[in-house]
């Protein structure tokens, strides 16, 4: 594929046959708040403050103090239900037109990469000019719901009318209804919390601890040496007295990370090698993305960072344990490389989710090998490997942390800024999330 | 012989009696017998409630549906079951008995509101290196035409009432080292110790093992143990097909689940090319001490040709 022309109008790209091309969607800029571990300095903060805090630093970073946008779309994985218009009630409390519509996608850890897909996507066909990508997650302002019993009771004394009525639905109402069901990161089809079911795959695939320590600390020092070289000067605005990620541990080593204890997968035959130090923490944050076509940039002025190219999703039925809960981005790549006639070699910088390390190290061990590539991906061989100087440069989610639907917009506007710095080139995303799902993109720089 | 009853017997009142009836035997009021009786129970017109499914499928995480859930037919049937084994002459004690095992057929899906008729009857008395066994068989018939049949295998510790023959249990039973457990469990129970009192409630089998520490330490138990058949009817609602379809199902109970617990557990299943329910191969174990609770396989039936 060709780099696209900086003419106004969308040009067809070289190996796709379909007659009328879509125009650009370019990524402009991105800007978030610095992440924090769960229960520290946001621990008060919610969702739609933290959302808005991130919208307004995007708004400071491009001059767009009262401007209609064309569409903002975000979410946040741990909702409360006050929030169902989360994203249109930040936009609200922003310094943003009041007339920018807004809408909320929840797709769990994918949430923010799929809102710049849909965002751009529109963007493409023309229905918008300018859209806000983004998410939010609190883990510390978690929802909290009452138990089913008591909801129930709740609910038919709500309906009834009668004093006898309202005594009879009071009458159903057991002690252990009052004990409030807190927020977990189990799936519900298989109570295996997301730690669980990524030990099972850690084990299938023999990834050693060794292995997944070097993963973590790789991202905490590209992450570490980022920041002290000002490359996230312009994607991240300070908010409550931080201003770089609170899970970054610049001083970190193999050493420090080796004295861990495995914290997932103490239940399985094999050894455990999934510490606190090479998995992600429940962690709070807000990130956001500012797209636009070339039109919007040109007249208004903004940087072009990169184009959003094609993006892919795909689901593994893990329920049956036939799959790795977090192996789907693995069977969408090939499917997107395919649609796009790419190989790996084509890219110049990957960012595959560090959900945990060893989620990067399956995938990467998964399309390196001949034997899965061909009975589970359909492929004639091994889909090839990633350069490992080229994944992650500046650090993922095991530095950053993972405030759920932030993470895609984070990992966006980061590849985006990296891709502009180069100058040329292009960046594969991967994002694994809950349900068995995953999103892939491509981001090609101009 | 056939005895009908009017109604199927309040389960409590049958428990009661069976909580005399060591005290009886005791005083040697009644003698204890070594055979089992020939009589066969029946009860007609039994019906479902239909806020009683729902409550059972909620519990079991179903959504409702018009069909009763495979679970659910047992715990209609089970006081006319508990109603054989309570009878002075059914040679083993009613309360304390050990459920080894279920075996059933479903045959047909059977509407909530449907009229059936239950008729239970015990059999295969035999012995088991750690007391005696006996097996209570349950058909359930809808307009005449059997629906679901299931067999119950119960173990009564300690009570040696069958004739001395072949030995034909299973040594795992009682085997207390550690077992060779699944790599990896594909699904995780999270079981509270509340969880046998709201089995109680859904099914009326208010069981003393079943309740709480102080009931269960009555029998003799240290903690409460879930009941067998819920075990057996989550695993059948959740990895079993819809209730629309006919399929059968065993369990084999083994090491009991002590309340609260942690239950891992493994369904393998299988499916056809078009992604069609065929069947299932469920283990459940405890990850600490690495005992098997439970196995259970499924498999669905094909309706005979020339059957509706």
């Amino acid at each position: 594929m060709n780099s696209l022309p900086t003419q106004q109008d969308s040009t067809p790209e070289s190996d796709r046959s379909v007659p009328a091309q879509p125009r650009a969607a370019v990524v402009i800029g991105g800007n978030r708040i610095p992440f924090a571990r769960s229960g520290g300095q946001y621990a008060y903060a919610s969702n739609q403050e933290m959302l808005t805090a991130a919208l307004d630093g995007l708004v400071a970073r491009f001059g767009l103090q009262g401007e209609r946008i064309g569409e903002v779309a975000a979410g946040a994985v741990l909702k409360h239900s006050r929030d169902f218009n989360l994203t249109r009630e930040a936009v609200l409390g922003s310094a943003l037109a009041a007339n920018t519509p807004a809408y909320d996608v929840q797709q769990a850890c994918a949430t923010g990469l799929e809102t710049v897909v849909g965002l751009s996507n529109k963007i493409k066909l023309g229905q918008l000019e300018s859209g806000i990508a983004g998410g939010v997650d609190s883990a510390s302002d978690a929802p909290v719901a009452v138990s089913e019993g008591l909801r129930r009771v709740l609910l038919d004394l709500s309906r009834a009318k009668s004093t006898i009525q309202k005594l009879a639905a009071l009458r159903g109402l057991r002690p252990a209804d009052l004990l409030p069901n807190a927020p977990t990161t189990s799936e519900p089809r298989t109570g295996l919390s997301m730690g669980e079911h990524q030990a099972i795959t850690t084990a299938r695939w023999n990834i050693s601890r060794e292995a997944q320590d070097e993963l973590s600390l790789a991202s905490h020092r590209n992450m570490a040496a980022a920041y002290d070289r000002g490359f996230f000067d312009d994607l991240v605005t300070p908010f409550r007295g931080v201003s770089r990620d609170a899970n970054l541990r610049a001083d970190t080593s193999l050493e420090k990370l080796g004295s861990l204890k495995p914290v997932f997968g103490r239940t399985l035959s094999a050894d455990a090698t999934m510490t606190a130090g090479n998995s992600t923490p429940l962690t709070d944050g807000a990130a956001v993305v500012l797209l636009g076509s070339e039109d919007y940039a040109r007249q208004n002025n903004l940087p072009m960072l990169a184009n959003v190219v094609d993006a892919e999703a795909a689901a593994v039925d893990f329920v049956d344990g036939k799959e790795g809960l977090l192996m789907a981005p693995v069977y969408a790549l090939p499917r997107l490389l395919q649609r796009n006639n790419m190989s790996l070699a084509d890219f110049d910088f990957f960012e595959i989710h560090e959900a945990f390390a060893s989620t990067v190290l399956t995938s990467l061990a998964a399309w390196e090998d001949e034997d899965f590539c061909r009975t589970q991906l359909g492929l004639p061989g091994a889909l090839g490997s990633v350069d490992r100087t080229k994944l992650n440069v500046n650090g993922s989610s095991l530095a950053a942390g993972h405030p759920f639907a932030a993470t895609g917009a984070r990992i966006v506007a980061s590849l985006a800024k990296t891709l502009a710095e180069k100058g040329s080139g292009r960046g594969l995303i991967s994002v694994c999330a809950a349900g068995g799902q995953g999103v892939v993109a491509i981001l090609e720089a101009r | 012989m056939d005895r009908l009853l009017q109604e199927p017997p309040p389960l409590p009142a049958l428990y009661a009696k069976a909580l005399i009836r060591p005290a009886q035997t005791a005083l040697r009021l009644r003698k204890p017998s070594t055979a089992l009786p020939d009589v066969r129970h029946r009860v007609e017109n039994v019906t479902a409630t239909p806020e009683k499914v729902a409550a059972f499928q909620g519990l079991m995480g179903r959504f409702q549906s018009q069909f009763l859930p495979s679970g659910y037919v047992h715990t209609l049937a089970f006081p006319v079951a508990v109603s054989v084994l309570a009878r002075r002459d059914f040679p083993l004690p009613l309360l304390g008995m050990i459920h080894l095992r279920n075996e059933v057929r479903h045959l047909h899906p059977i509407a909530i509101d449907e009229r059936l008729s239950v008729t239970a009857r015990v059999e295969k008395l035999l012995p088991h290196r750690s007391g005696t066994m006996a097996d209570v068989v349950v058909d359930v018939e809808a307009a005449s035409q059997l629906v679901w049949s299931g067999r119950s295998t119960y173990l009564a510790k300690g009570v040696q009432a069958a004739a001395p023959g072949t030995d034909s249990s299973d040594p795992a039973v009682t085997d207390r080292t550690a077992e060779d457990v699944p790599d990896y469990p594909t699904r995780v129970w999270t079981l509270d110790g509340g969880i046998g009192r709201s089995y109680a409630a859904v099914s009326g089998d208010y069981n003393p093992i079943h309740l709480s520490v102080a009931s269960s330490r009555m029998l003799g138990m240290k903690r409460p143990i879930a009941h067998g058949m819920y075990l057996a009817s989550r695993m059948v609602a959740e990895i079993g097909p819809d209730e629309s379809s006919p399929f059968q199902w065993t369990i084999d109970f083994r090491a009991p689940v002590t309340l609260p617990s942690r239950v891992l557990l493994s369904a393998q299943v299988e499916r056809s090319s078009t992604s069609d329910w065929l069947g299932a191969e469920v283990t459940a174990w405890d990850p600490k001490r690495r005992r098997t609770h439970f196995s259970g396989r499924l498999e669905r039936l094909h309706r005979q040709a020339g059957a509706e």
